[in-house]
């Protein structure tokens, strides 16, 4: 053999290396696989890169891969291999990643991760091994089977009910993401030169980290093809070869690109990131709301989707929990993000909410009528009852003990020439109906969670105050 | 080049299996197929003519055999290099130790499960994390794309749960914290991908915020896949411990935990939600320290110290491979020995025990402390390791358990945890009842405390 290559002096993974096999392969006699390993452990030594690099087993006669590359072996489950290699590729960008891959393994169980990786297009280098046949699994029909070839599992002949063979290096290189595509054959001197050379192009191309590299390999199968070494290369010379033209397919020119940043753990930055602060706001309650429950309050808003239900309970969260309270708020959660039925359950308990759900409320916040109608009935006792009298036209028949504040949110909303802050209407009433917490309270999480986007904290404090002055002045119509 | 210059050509018959590719690239016709067996092998070498032969080499490029033929007479001269016992490998490197670094002291933040878990994963040094749209965990992978971007970390879309599985295999096969945020139908998907990672010994986190099935079901909260990942990891003899939060403060922590048992063990950890701890909000606190990993000897982390190290679940030799799994099976006996964890509430005098995890636990709790009040010896139990069943801290208050009441959001599945660990610690137990709801409905409160009153009066 020439040349220094990246393979093991002796193949102590292969049966121990006993005997024969500490330095013969696995593969059958002329099976092309040798030579396309070849290939790969010559030019990555020729290219320096053998130390940092993890060759990935497939599933089929490649997968003790791992037998001969003296380099970092991950063996892959059935065609799995790319998404594996990109695995690799992101923990350590410096890696130089091969995915290895016969044609049952890409272009049967494994389609949609080969398509994917090379779409994706992050520098790894694909060897595809075409011999038209699942080798392992003894001879039965690949995606590649050419039309009339015999295997196990078409014993007439591959036919209509099989439909053609599938070429896949014409559909790579078809997407955009692939930077290199190129068939080779090994029948041949010239055929082995150029396939040595496409398979150290690969390499190249994710070395210098300008892109995806796709090579597939005409590869001789002798045995199942039930030919001899020296017919088998004559039949892909002769048939193999015209059914999937050589050549390149696709060749690029594609700048250096892949340069991920490092990790970073440094702890300010990670702090800052998840948007953690070491001040606490300011509080303004005196205490728990106990004239509402001793420990335990629980809310349920409802509307529709798109009403903001669940933006109002997510403050009343917030703004108690920002008291020292406990608080939690479980949304409806369906695939309707507009339009559909939206409700919240909030709890506030003054040590722990037990059970986050609020089938019969203390409150009551409805922005519909289906809502009101759905669970006015629910809300216990001596609870109280919010709904949009601007939409909803019938107050609520309930028990006595419930106050029923009818307040027009869309309205007041819609006069304030913001038609979203209805549900900050919603929370200055439900606060001055109840006095769950203080205003400040409400009015402070307003402000921090509207940061970012300033210019929207008057109009919605104002939203909060005409909330509150409809309950205080019993306001249930507005026309501006 | 003239033949004197270029090295001579030699053929290894031993080595050689006389498929004859260098016959048809052997331009002078010096090579022919052979006609003696080589003892050794059982094969026929070919037969270079040495006479003919003027070294040019293309033979070398068409052997398949990396050794059949080469420039140089060393393995000639030294057979024993060739049958001789194992070459020394490059030793494995020390492991790289993960750093706990203080965090100061922070303000709670109000957060959703999804979010709190994901953080929790920032938290832990995860910066590598692969996923799939699926509802409700969903949240989770949009914040992690949001913001591992800033730590100089990967989100990564995958092409379906298969491929995300997969990615993770690649990550945590680098040695490197990696998780995934998936539900049920999902999580079925990866369970392939789990069973190799069991199988090759490599770390990973999954968030399953398990939804209702069979099938498609829905999006609402339940128990579904309790079974699956105490019982049910894919192909083999396959466990991995089963975490099991009950608020966003739990998302957090059990991802956290996850991560430091996932590398502990060399072994997936789940954290298995339902899809209410997906999508409640609630305040959480945060650690007082978060993780810098390290990188682990075994790691296949693509460089020249780890270059020597091998990912893999393939064992041909099948004594081997019993070795191999005996091997993994005396780790589940080392976290069922160590990692059971539970929470008692009232537990130490009860005569009626709630047994519940996830969300209904918190049904439990709200429904033992109403019935304690009114003067009830009723407990709550709550596994916070599915598996391994926490066990060894509820064989004691059988001394005084008359009666168990098994509540959660699933047909049974967390009861057929219990009455194996109990049958496996040899133990009849009390009698068992039961509570359950599915497809998306969580036992209520009120409804445990009406079951509860129910056995008792009974009894």
């Amino acid at each position: 053999m020439s040349g220094k290559t990246a393979f093991f002096e002796h193949f102590d993974r292969h049966a121990h290396g006993k005997g024969l096999k500490g330095a013969t392969t696995h593969y059958c006699p002329g099976c092309g696989h040798g030579l396309a390993h070849k290939y790969v452990a010559e030019s990555l030594v020729e290219l320096g890169v053998e130390e940092r690099t993890v060759m990935i087993s497939p599933v089929g006669c490649a997968v003790f891969l791992f037998y001969y590359f003296d380099t970092g072996n991950t063996q892959a489950a059935h065609g799995r291999a790319p998404a594996v290699a990109l695995g690799h590729k992101l923990a350590n960008p410096e890696s130089i990643v091969v995915s290895y891959q016969g044609d049952g393994d890409l272009a049967s169980i494994g389609l949609a991760e080969i398509i994917h990786a090379a779409q994706l297009g992050i520098p790894i280098s694909v060897v595809f091994i075409n011999n038209a046949i699942y080798g392992m699994t003894g001879g039965q029909m690949a995606p590649t089977t050419l039309m009339g070839q015999t295997s196990t599992t078409t014993p007439h002949g591959r036919g209509r009910m099989q439909g053609p063979p599938m070429r896949v290096s014409e559909m790579i290189s078809q997407l955009d993401g692939a930077t290199y595509v190129e068939r080779c054959a090994l029948y041949d001197q010239r055929t082995r030169k150029a396939c040595k050379k496409a398979i150290k192009k690969a390499l190249t191309l994710q070395v210098e980290g300008r892109g995806f590299g796709f090579v597939e390999v005409l590869s001789e199968c002798p045995t199942h093809w039930g030919m001899s070494s020296i017919d088998a290369e004559a039949h892909v010379r002769d048939v193999l070869s015209k059914a999937y033209p050589l050549g390149v397919l696709k060749d690029e020119a594609a700048e250096p690109w892949f340069a991920p940043e490092k990790p970073c753990f440094d702890p300010g930055r990670v702090v800052e990131v998840i948007e953690a602060s070491a001040e606490r706001p300011e509080r303004f309650c005196s205490g728990f709301p106990e004239h509402v429950d001793p420990v335990d309050v629980s809310i349920k808003l409802a509307g529709a989707g798109g009403d903001g239900a669940q933006t109002a309970a997510l403050l009343v969260t917030k703004a108690a929990i920002n008291e020292g309270f406990d608080a939690t708020h479980i949304p409806s959660y369906g695939p309707e993000s507009r339009g559909g039925t939206s409700y919240a359950d909030v709890h506030i308990a003054r040590d722990e909410v037990l059970s986050p759900a609020a089938p019969e409320p203390h409150v009551l916040v409805a922005f519909n009528a289906p809502s009101l109608a759905k669970f006015a009935s629910a809300v216990r006792p001596g609870g109280v009852i919010i709904y949009d009298s601007s939409v909803i036209s019938a107050a609520p028949e309930v028990d006595a003990s419930v106050r029923v504040y009818p307040v027009p949110c869309a309205e007041i909303a819609s006069s304030l020439g913001a038609r979203v802050v209805k549900n900050v209407v919603a929370l200055g009433a439900l606060q001055e109906a109840l006095k769950l917490l203080a205003d400040e309270s409400f009015l402070t999480t307003l402000r921090l969670s509207l940061a970012s986007k300033c210019a929207m904290i008057p109009v919605n404090e104002e939203a909060y105050r005409w909330g509150v002055k409809a309950v205080r002045e019993g306001i249930s119509a507005f026309d501006d | 080049m003239p033949k004197k210059q270029r090295p001579p050509v030699v053929l290894t018959p031993a080595l050689c299996k006389g498929c004859g590719r260098c016959i048809e690239a052997c331009p002078k016709h010096a090579i022919s197929f052979g006609e003696e067996i080589e003892q050794t092998s059982g094969y026929v070498p070919v037969v270079i003519d040495y006479d003919i032969c003027n070294h040019c080499g293309l033979c070398l490029s068409a052997c398949p055999e990396p050794y059949g033929l080469g420039n140089t007479v060393y393995d000639l001269e030294h057979p024993e290099h060739l049958y001789g016992e194992r070459a020394a490998r490059p030793p494995r490197p020390d492991d790289i130790a993960a750093r706990q670094i203080p965090l100061p002291e922070l303000g709670p933040l109000v957060l959703k499960g999804n979010y709190a878990a994901a953080i929790g994963a920032l938290l832990s040094g995860c910066r590598h994390v692969f996923g799939y749209p699926i509802t409700p965990s969903t949240e989770g992978a949009e914040l992690l794309s949001k913001l591992l971007p800033k730590l100089g970390g990967v989100f990564l879309q995958a092409c379906s749960e298969v491929a995300t599985v997969n990615h993770m295999y690649g990550t945590g096969g680098a040695g490197l914290p990696t998780m995934t945020f998936t539900s049920s139908p999902g999580f079925a998907l990866m369970l392939e991908g789990i069973s190799y990672m069991i199988g090759a010994e490599l770390p990973s986190v999954f968030i399953n915020v398990m939804r209702p099935g069979p099938g498609l079901g829905y999006i609402g909260p339940e128990q579904s896949d309790l079974k699956l990942c105490c019982r049910g990891l894919g192909h083999g003899n396959t466990h991995a411990i089963v975490l099991a939060p009950t608020s966003p403060q739990e998302m957090l922590d059990q991802t956290m935990l996850a991560f430091e048992l996932t590398f502990k063990y060399r072994n997936p950890v789940i954290v298995a939600a339902d899809g209410f701890l997906g999508q409640i909000t609630g305040r959480v606190t945060l650690p007082d320290a978060m993780v810098e990993p390290g990188l682990p000897g075994w790691a296949v982390y693509g460089d020249a110290a780890h270059s020597g190290n091998l990912n893999s679940s393939i064992f041909q030799d099948w004594t081997e491979l019993e070795r191999h799994n005996e091997h993994i099976s005396a780790k589940y006996r080392e976290m069922q020995k160590h990692e059971q964890r539970f929470v008692a509430n009232h537990a130490d005098d009860a005569k009626t025990l709630v047994i519940a995890c996830n969300t209904p636990a918190r049904m439990a709790k709200a429904a033992v402390e109403q019935l304690r009040r009114e003067g009830l010896p009723v407990g709550l139990y709550q596994p916070v390791t599915v598996w391994p069943f926490p066990i060894d801290g509820l064989v004691p208050l059988l001394d005084h358990v008359e009666r168990i009441v098994v509540v959660e959001a699933s047909d049974g599945q967390l009861e057929d945890e219990l009455r194996l660990a109990l049958h496996s610690a040899g133990l009849r137990g009390p009698e068992l009842s039961h509570l359950r709801h599915m497809g998306g409905i969580l036992p209520s409160d009120r409804e445990i405390i009406e079951t509860v009153r129910g056995v008792t009066r009974e009894a």
